[in-house]
């Protein structure tokens, strides 16, 4: 790789290790109940929230009641925005004209969203309005997030706590809305529009342009809608060409900053867990698993792009040099070079954001395959808002058992012991997306309506296949765009793939939850296997690479490998 | 709950973070926006066509790289080509990888091989590229009775570049300037690609090289804080600034 990508990498990691810590211990403030920092102005907020709705913050339920108040919440959310799609046409704030969304367009978009996937198959510019992106698409990427953070607040507290209730959703809701992303995607969008990302109601411009043609220069409020697509790991753009979009990532700066808005919540979730367990030791394990899965598909890609596409003429130069960026440039913008593009979209694939700012399906199939990895890794390298934190966790039981049996012990994690009722519930969580996956993924790749849509030949185009469903069973939304999407069979598929992978796996981790709150504590003995060493790390970061790698390599095989080989 | 948080988030925050962008950095928030004589030519940060009314590319301007948007640089649909690495549409036919027969089956040589680009994708009569022939194909001809390559793959883009510029035969052409950005709008070149035009424009203007030169290391940004992101050349504040020079 060049320098110049090691030195983002570098900067990545550095404002990481600072950043995430500091914001760790601040959620760890927020969540732990009591006074938190903030109060004064964020306390008043809340009860103003609490009493116009009715909820009492402090009756914490049953994992039971948790996951049906999910569960209604993403039914009612789903709901209205499928209706405001529907009508956008003749609804007010609609500069662009953008007409109503079909009714399959509108149920895949609406899945969508609320689910935090950000699968797009419309196109922002002209098929979204002004309103249906802010007060639709953008509350759903507030509400997604805060939902997932809130999931993984329970989680914790039925996993290591000693109640046999797993805390409120409404307050948890709230809480994190507040006094997490709300303040925080203030600032990021100011951040945002000082670099040139626009926030605007102004529709087309017109433009007559320097050689006399005439240009549409697009409007809208830009910048608060980036920022939280980032910051909640929901990946869904205002206009279509995404994080690639000069008017949403203008500079350098910006992708590298947009990163970090990904990235830097959920590692200081994962450091979150250790303090509020009173065990920081065990936040940091897993944050190093994190990392270093992070560190490795990214920098494979990084590695790929800047390589290039051997299969160029040898006369078109590729060559990093000071003044050409070089490399894999078909779908990439100058600004960002090669590396950079690398480095920021494989970089979110890790988490549920998949947001890109460049193309994936013009990417080498090593880089195109990083990409990939990431996603099939099942999101935990750092994972979405909360959703890397509790799939993490499940991993976490899954090594502590595998390592069990190894031994002859009943497994345990923080002094609980992990049974028979919990392993089904654990298997059952792991398996559920590969099934989704390699159904949907399989069923397509042999009936017309699913193979009509493919725009690369060979190789190529069975990936696009698979990775969007990969990609949306897993909520990462970010496609090998090349796809036609907008059909009625991916429409309908795909919006049934997220939905599944999304709230399956969220009421499992609750039902683990609640079948371990309450659990009897375990005195720590020589025997117990200590889940915060260098051993723990190795043991979990081979179960997710085995579960990950195994279930989906003769997909890969298909994939990138079969293309890297054969090109 | 629904409700309310539709009120504050979809509307309240929005809108105060327009607010607090209209005070703080209206020119950013506004798109960036160039203004020539009064008149709106466009955004320094989208890129624009400096072609003529038949779609060639007017000399005495710099180039921007291709652009997938619509007929190229149409900020209404922002979009990238989406070829796959061996797609042929984006490398042409490259013998052993993707080269078919003229019976449309896969072969080991390239039969639309031109004298000067042995990857040539042939073109149907009405000019769009053929990549999976069937026996009775018909095929566009130049006079000589060459097939008439599909211009945009990257082999063909690296011809009418060193033909544009008048670099000699397989003079290394950049990267950028023979492949289509992400966003279809990518407002800036590398510098190379830039260094390769300048004697160009510096003959259509009747400059001196160096003062073009000089021009282009001028509107040149470098990596932002010294690492972030890489230099590049932003086309239309080059050619403004080109414009009022002469």
């Amino acid at each position: 790789m060049n320098a110049s990508g090691w030195e983002q990498l570098a900067f990545i990691a550095v404002v990481t290790v600072i950043a995430a810590p500091l914001l760790g211990r601040y959620l760890a403030a927020t969540f732990r109940g009591g006074k938190a920092p903030g109060d004064r102005v964020f306390l008043p907020i809340e009860r103003l929230v609490y009493r116009s709705t009715g909820v009492d913050p402090d009756h914490s339920w049953p994992w039971r009641r948790y996951a049906l108040a999910v569960l209604a919440f993403g039914l009612v959310s789903t709901l209205f925005l499928y209706l405001l799609l529907r009508l956008q046409g003749v609804l007010p704030l609609n500069p662009t004209h953008a007409p109503g969304m079909s009714s399959f367009l509108s149920f895949n978009t609406a899945v969508s969203f609320i689910t935090g996937t950000n699968w797009q198959a419309y196109s922002g510019e002209t098929q979204a309005s002004y309103l249906a992106q802010m007060a639709g698409l953008v509350v759903a990427q507030f509400t997604a997030a805060a939902v997932g953070l809130s999931v993984a607040l329970a989680v914790v507290r039925g996993i290591a706590g000693n109640a046999r209730t797993i805390g409120n959703f409404w307050a948890d809701l709230t809480r994190s809305l507040v006094r997490v992303f709300v303040p925080l995607s203030i600032i990021g969008a100011l951040v945002m529009v000082s670099q040139g990302a626009v926030q605007n109601f102004h529709g087309f411009r017109t433009a007559t342009t320097l050689a006399g043609g005439t240009q549409q220069i697009p409007g809208g409020p830009v910048a608060s809608m980036e920022v939280i697509k980032l910051l909640g790991t929901n990946g869904g753009s205002f206009y279509a060409a995404g994080g690639a979009h000069p008017f949403e990532n203008p500079t350098g700066f910006t992708n590298m900053f947009d990163l970090l808005v990904v990235i830097v919540l959920p590692f200081a979730i994962a450091l979150m867990f250790g303090r509020l367990i009173g065990k920081r030791a065990q936040g940091r394990a897993i944050v190093a698993v994190m990392a270093i899965l992070f560190v490795g598909h990214t920098v494979i890609s990084m590695q790929a792009e800047v390589h290039g596409n051997h299969l160029l003429p040898a006369s078109v130069s590729q060559v990093v040099s000071a003044n050409n960026p070089g490399g894999n440039m078909e779908g990439k913008e100058v600004r960002f070079g090669a590396s950079g593009s690398a480095l920021m979209t494989v970089g979110t694939m890790g988490t549920t954001a998949g947001a890109t700012d460049s193309t994936l399906d013009s990417y080498t199939p090593v880089g195109g395959a990083g990409a990939f990895v990431g996603i099939l890794l099942g999101e935990v390298s750092p994972g979405g808002d909360g959703g890397g934190l509790y799939s993490i966790l499940v991993f976490s039981l899954l090594a502590v058992f595998v390592a069990g049996l190894m031994v002859g012990r009943t497994p345990e994690f923080l002094g609980k012991k992990i049974r028979a009722p919990q392993m089904k519930l654990i298997v059952a969580y792991v398996l559920t997306i590969p099934i989704v996956t390699l159904v949907l993924g399989s069923i397509s790749l042999v009936i017309g309506p699913g193979t009509s849509s493919i725009l690369n030949p060979g190789f190529h185009g069975l990936s696009e296949i698979t990775y969007a469903f990969a990609s949306v069973t897993n909520n990462n939304g970010s496609a090998f765009g090349g796809l036609a999407a907008n059909t009625p069979w991916y429409d309908t598929t795909l919006g049934l793939a997220m939905l599944i992978g999304r709230f399956l796996p969220i009421v499992l981790a609750l039902a683990i939850a609640g079948s371990l709150a309450g659990a009897r504590v375990h005195a720590r003995t020589r025997a117990t296997l200590d889940t915060t060493g260098l051993t723990f790390v190795a043991f979990l970061l081979g179960v997710i690479v085995i579960v990950g790698g195994l279930i989906y390599l003769p997909m890969l095989i298909l994939g990138p490998i079969g293309e890297r080989i054969v090109g | 709950m629904l409700l309310g948080l539709t009120v504050v988030l979809g509307f309240g925050y929005p809108l105060l973070v327009t607010g607090l962008a209209e005070i703080g950095f209206g020119h950013q928030a506004n798109g960036s926006l160039v203004y020539r004589d009064g008149k709106l030519i466009g955004s320094s940060l989208l890129g624009q066509s400096f072609t003529d009314k038949a779609g060639n590319p007017i000399p005495k301007y710099f180039q921007p790289r291709p652009s997938a948007s619509g007929s190229g640089y149409n900020a209404t649909e922002s979009s990238a080509t989406n070829l796959g690495p061996s797609n042929p549409l984006l490398i042409g036919f490259v013998a052993g990888v993707n080269t078919v027969g003229l019976n449309g089956q896969p072969s080991a040589t390239n039969p639309f091989t031109t004298p000067s680009d042995p990857t040539c994708v042939p073109t149907d009569p009405h000019g769009n590229p053929v990549t999976s022939p069937t026996p009775g194909q018909r095929y566009a001809r130049t006079k000589g009775g060459a097939y008439v390559c599909d211009p945009n793959t990257v082999p063909e883009r690296a011809i009418a570049y060193r033909r544009f510029n008048r670099l000699v035969a397989n003079a290394s052409v950049p990267v950028d300037a023979v492949t289509a950005s992400g966003s279809g709008l990518d407002p800036d070149i590398s510098v190379t690609n830039a260094l390769d035009q300048a004697p160009r424009v510096a003959r259509v203007r009747h400059l001196a090289l160096h003062e073009v030169i000089d021009l282009v290391h001028q509107y040149t940004s470098g990596r932002q804080l010294g690492i972030l992101g890489e230099p590049s050349v932003n086309v239309l504040e080059l050619n403004v600034a080109l414009e009022q020079l002469r």
